[in-house]
């Protein structure tokens, strides 16, 4: 079966803090994601990955009756959004919950856990 | 840049859809597919299942926290999503625009970070 692991974060903290600052703390979850990028290669070698820019990088782009309505900001309101997404085939959501708890992000934000539709 | 579209859509409205209305939308997302596969736009998408199928996973201490549903109830959720290769924010609104989904939901568009100094998959 194969499963999106949507990662929610609070990117409100971590985006006015200054480039080296961001590159600190990132550099210190590195080796988390690292055997965690490991650990995901070895249930699914094809497994695929993205992390999305922050927040106000989006662009929200709605059609009605024929017009375009483009906006600023995420869609969602809510405190954390959805920051990156893994693409893993797994033989079970067990294996799915396993992994996801694996995610440094789930210590502090939330992994949802989706079926993708074949 | 790789840009990815995230589709939000009202799962109500899908499911009360007949089997024939839900092939017309999917014939709808085939034909954008292959076009924007076409332009060379397209690198990939996935359609999620409904949320209430969704599993969500937390860590709190030595805790792990394991919940049915999704991370929000709202009323328009997560559907789905593409990935874009295009050569800027105008480029993927455009076609960001053109997903079925945008006429009566939303779409996100949103950059894939980029840091050449990260592991990548």
């Amino acid at each position: 079966m194969k499963y999106a692991m949507l990662i929610y974060g609070d990117d409100s903290q971590w985006v006015d803090l200054p480039d080296e600052e961001k590159a600190k703390l990132r550099a210190e979850e590195m080796p988390r994601w690292a055997a965690l990028f490991e650990e995901l290669q070895k249930a699914d070698p094809n497994v695929s990955g993205h992390e999305l820019d922050a927040r106000r990088t989006a662009k929200v782009v709605r059609v009605r009756d024929g017009e375009r309505i483009v906006t600023d900001g995420p869609f969602a309101e809510t405190k954390e959004v959805v920051g990156g997404v893994f693409l893993v085939d797994l033989p079970d959501l067990d294996e799915a919950i396993r992994l996801a708890a694996l995610v440094p992000v789930a210590e502090y934000g939330s992994l949802e856990i989706r079926p993708i539709v074949e | 840049m790789q840009v990815m579209a995230l589709i939000y859509s009202d799962g109500e409205r899908w499911d009360a859809l007949s089997a024939t209305e839900r092939e017309a939308i999917y014939d709808r997302y085939r034909a954008f597919a292959k076009e924007a596969s076409d332009a060379g736009v397209m690198v990939g998408g996935n359609e999620l299942g409904p949320t209430r199928d969704a599993t969500t996973v937390r860590v709190r201490g030595d805790e792990t926290l394991v919940t049915d549903g999704p991370y929000a109830e709202v009323k328009e959720a997560l559907g789905g999503y593409f990935l874009f290769k295009c050569d800027s924010m105008d480029d993927a609104v455009d076609y960001a625009a053109r997903i079925p989904g945008a006429e009566h939901g939303a779409v996100e568009v949103r950059p894939v970070y980029v840091d050449p100094a990260e592991v990548q998959l």
